[in-house]
């Protein structure tokens, strides 16, 4: 299957990246999404979308003021505009060598470098064998939806691993988040709530 | 904390200190755990031994315990939230530590072993504590009896058995009869019946004579019991020959059962320290020791008789018709030997009570406690039953004097064992009931009881005290008690009594009040390698089954007893 481009880095730090996709791309990235940044032949870069922002042009904000708006406008607005559509991602980790961290990348990818969305096997590959390391990087981020991302990250992996066939995934994933957060009832509440309104349940439970 | 999680653990060692008590997280539901469980933890070479004495809940927030997560959560989730922020953690008294060298493959255990040769190391009280996350796991039977010692080794005794697991529980009567030994526990927690299983392991061991002084009759003879209704052997039923009953005063009838002899005291083996020993019994004065004294010197070991003959009271007139006393009253005698009257004659008539009881008499046509020391020396064991004579006057007297002659008997042959090389006296034990009746603070120091308990184990002579008020023994006495043996307690004082002298009792203490109100007792002491609280056996008819060899329960023929005392 041929990786699917999400768009290109448009500025990094050490903690992580925005990039900008066409309007017209954003149909495949989502939430929580894990996401990686190819640099060298040994070495890239995971990331974990963490915000997707549409911002506004001059165009737009007249248009939005007209009061009739036709479809090919609309299409051609959004096909053509100028200003990118700018997804977070927050660095989770890196891939070197073969040999998969759950660290801050040592440097951040460089402009323009392209983003790709994860396999479900480079997904297993990354969060499989009951490593939760890089969940520290979201939990102490700061401004984003903790509890959501978190939310949104664990569906998409729950469904990736119990198409392998690990089906523990998802309370291990819990288990470490509780570890992590007990000391902080809060935010653990919090992320309890939104892992309740998950679609899915461990197999063999039910909610 | 090392990567493989050994089986049968139930958790981990959190923190704690050596004077005090250890802390351990539960791995395992708090319900599979109770006070008093005993525990091993493991680390390197080291095994460590100990006591669970509470346990508590605990959050790693409060918050976490108000609210109940199983209501507001999918269950996968609400079980994760349950298991990791809420927890039990367990006290442990430390109390027995065991070097067991580095694993067989480890290179350096041949040298360990070259330096600890089997046999050579033994459990030591704690000196250090594990280091934490040192697995805590329950005792298994191997560890029981790596601390209590086992069934099949000579000497040892089965007293019952572990709460949770149901290990046998031994006591070692060698080391049982070598000091004082305390039964106690509230009234109705069966301490007559577990002091019937301590007896009958003596009788049946052969360790040492025992004497008791059954007090209410329910030792010696087949009885039926309060509770139950159930027939409850004697001791004299199971072991008829080595068991000799005696009941106190001729023409005895104990319970519908001729006694072997019968106990008559003579009026000559009464000496004034026995009368003393009834100062609040017969409510005496304190010019009554003078008293004594005087009539002694002045009728030597008649005084007792002499004393009796005299009258309250009678005159006689003299050749001016005045009335004076007469040479045989009371008044008489006291003016003649310069005693105060009234002192004399309230002590006559106080003494009234002594005087009137029907197996004191002048000459008894056998001497009762001759036999009975004969009996004890020969390596038989003696029941003595106070029949009808069942009043504390009754128990005072006969027991002090009777004990005050072992006590003179024992300390004799023992001289003569170590002085001249002569036969080694037996040990005896001497079985206390209402022991707080001899032996609280005021009367210890005038029986020969607290003498015993002090100093006669070097005599071979040690007492088995059994009370339902230890508080009321005096102190002295309770700190010389080797093993101790208690159900249940309420009382305060009572509590602190009995823990009085053992190291953790302030933890101890608790799982003593928390007894089961039957067949659970506590073990502790210097008799026991450490605390433990058992299930106690029970005295049926597959206890005498097991100790007898018998599958009937019936008593051995006389033949196969008579053999097995040598004889």
């Amino acid at each position: 299957m041929n990786p699917i481009e999400i768009g290109r880095l448009m500025r990094a730090s050490a903690t992580g990246f925005v990039v900008g996709c066409r309007l017209s791309q954003l149909d495949t990235p989502s939430l929580g999404a894990l996401v990686r940044v190819p640099l060298e032949p040994d070495y890239q870069i995971y990331g974990i979308i963490t915000d997707i922002r549409v911002e506004d042009d001059g165009l737009v904000r007249q248009l939005v003021t007209s009061s009739d708006l036709s479809p090919e406008v609309i299409a051609d607005n959004r096909i053509n505009r100028n200003m990118p559509v700018e997804i977070s991602v927050l660095a989770v980790g890196y891939d070197r060598a073969g040999k998969v961290f759950h660290l801050l990348p040592p440097r951040p990818a460089l402009s323009l470098d392209s983003i790709y969305l994860c396999s479900p096997e480079e997904f297993i590959r990354f969060t499989g064998e009951n490593r939760f390391g890089y969940f520290r990087h979201i939990l102490h981020a700061q401004d984003i939806a903790i509890s959501e991302v978190l939310a949104a990250h664990l569906q998409q992996g729950t469904s990736f691993h119990n198409v392998s066939g690990e089906n523990t995934w998802l309370e291990s994933a819990a288990r470490e988040l509780i570890t992590l957060l007990r000391d902080d009832y809060p935010t653990l509440m919090m992320v309890m709530s939104a892992l309740a309104d998950l679609e899915m349940v461990p197999s063999g439970r039910s909610a | 904390m090392t990567d493989q999680v050994p089986s049968e653990t139930i958790g981990y060692v959190v923190g704690g200190e050596l004077k005090s008590s250890l802390y351990a997280r539960l791995t395992v539901p708090s319900q599979e755990v109770q006070e008093g469980a005993f525990v091993v933890m493991e680390n390197r070479d080291w095994v460590y031994y100990g006591l669970v004495t509470n346990l508590a809940l605990g959050s790693t927030n409060p918050r976490f315990a108000d609210e109940q997560s199983e209501q507001r959560y999918p269950e996968y989730l609400a079980k994760q939230l349950y298991g990791l922020t809420l927890f039990t953690n367990i006290e442990i008294l430390p109390t027995l530590m065991m070097d067991r060298g580095p694993d067989l493959e480890d290179p350096a255990y041949p040298e360990w072993l070259e330096s600890h040769p089997p046999g050579s190391v033994n459990p030591i009280p704690v000196k250090t504590i594990p280091p934490h996350h040192t697995w805590v796991r329950m005792a298994n039977a191997g560890d029981i009896a790596e601390i209590f010692g086992s069934e099949d080794s000579p000497g040892f005794y089965r007293v019952g058995y572990t709460r949770e697991q149901g290990l046998p529980v031994c006591i070692n009567l060698d080391k049982f009869v070598q000091r004082s030994s305390g039964i106690f526990g509230s009234t109705g927690t069966g301490k007559s019946f577990l002091t019937r299983i301590i007896l009958a392991g003596l009788m049946k061991y052969d360790h040492a004579s025992v004497l008791v002084f059954d007090m209410h009759n329910e030792y010696g003879v087949d009885d039926i019991a309060s509770d139950t209704h159930q027939r409850v052997p004697g001791l004299r039923s199971k072991f008829p020959v080595k068991v000799r009953l005696v009941g106190l005063g001729a023409r005895t009838d104990i319970r519908g059962q001729t006694p072997d002899f019968s106990l008559e005291i003579d009026e000559k083996d009464i000496k004034p320290e026995d009368i003393e020993l009834l100062t609040r019994e017969l409510n005496l004065k304190e010019t009554t020791p003078t008293t004594l004294e005087a009539l002694q010197q002045s009728f030597g070991i008649d005084w007792f008789n002499e004393f009796k003959k005299m009258e309250n009271g009678k005159t006689e007139e003299d050749e001016n018709g005045k009335k004076i006393p007469s040479p045989d009253s009371t008044e008489g005698w006291a003016l003649k030997n310069g005693v105060n009257v009234a002192a004399t004659a309230g002590l006559r008539a106080k003494m009234q009570r002594v005087f009137n009881l029907p197996y004191i008499v002048p000459n008894p046509a056998q001497n009762g406690l001759n036999q009975i020391i004969q009996a004890l020396e020969a390596g038989q064991h003696v029941v003595l039953s106070f029949g009808e004579y069942e009043r504390d006057l009754d128990y005072l007297l006969v027991t002090n004097l009777i004990t005050r002659k072992i006590r003179e008997r024992w300390a004799e042959t023992t001289n003569k064992y170590r002085g001249h090389g002569e036969k080694e006296p037996r040990p005896l034990v001497v079985v206390v009931e209402e022991a707080h009746k001899l032996l609280n603070r005021e009367m210890a120091n005038q029986t020969s009881f607290s003498t015993i308990a002090r100093e006669m184990r070097k005599y071979y002579v040690t007492l088995l005290i059994v009370d339902q008020r230890p508080s009321q023994i005096y102190d002295e006495v309770m700190s010389q008690l080797g093993t101790r043996i208690s159900g249940k307690l309420e009382d305060d004082a009572d509590l602190s009594a009995v823990l009085a002298g053992v190291a953790g009792k302030d933890t101890l203490r608790g799982m003593l009040a928390h007894l089961q109100p039957k067949e659970e007792v506590l073990l502790l002491g210097w008799g026991v390698p450490m605390p433990i609280p058992i299930r106690s056996r029970r005295y049926d008819d597959s206890f005498w089954q097991e100790l007898l060899g018998k599958k009937d329960g019936k008593a051995k023929s006389m033949d196969e007893l008579t053999r097995s005392i040598g004889l």
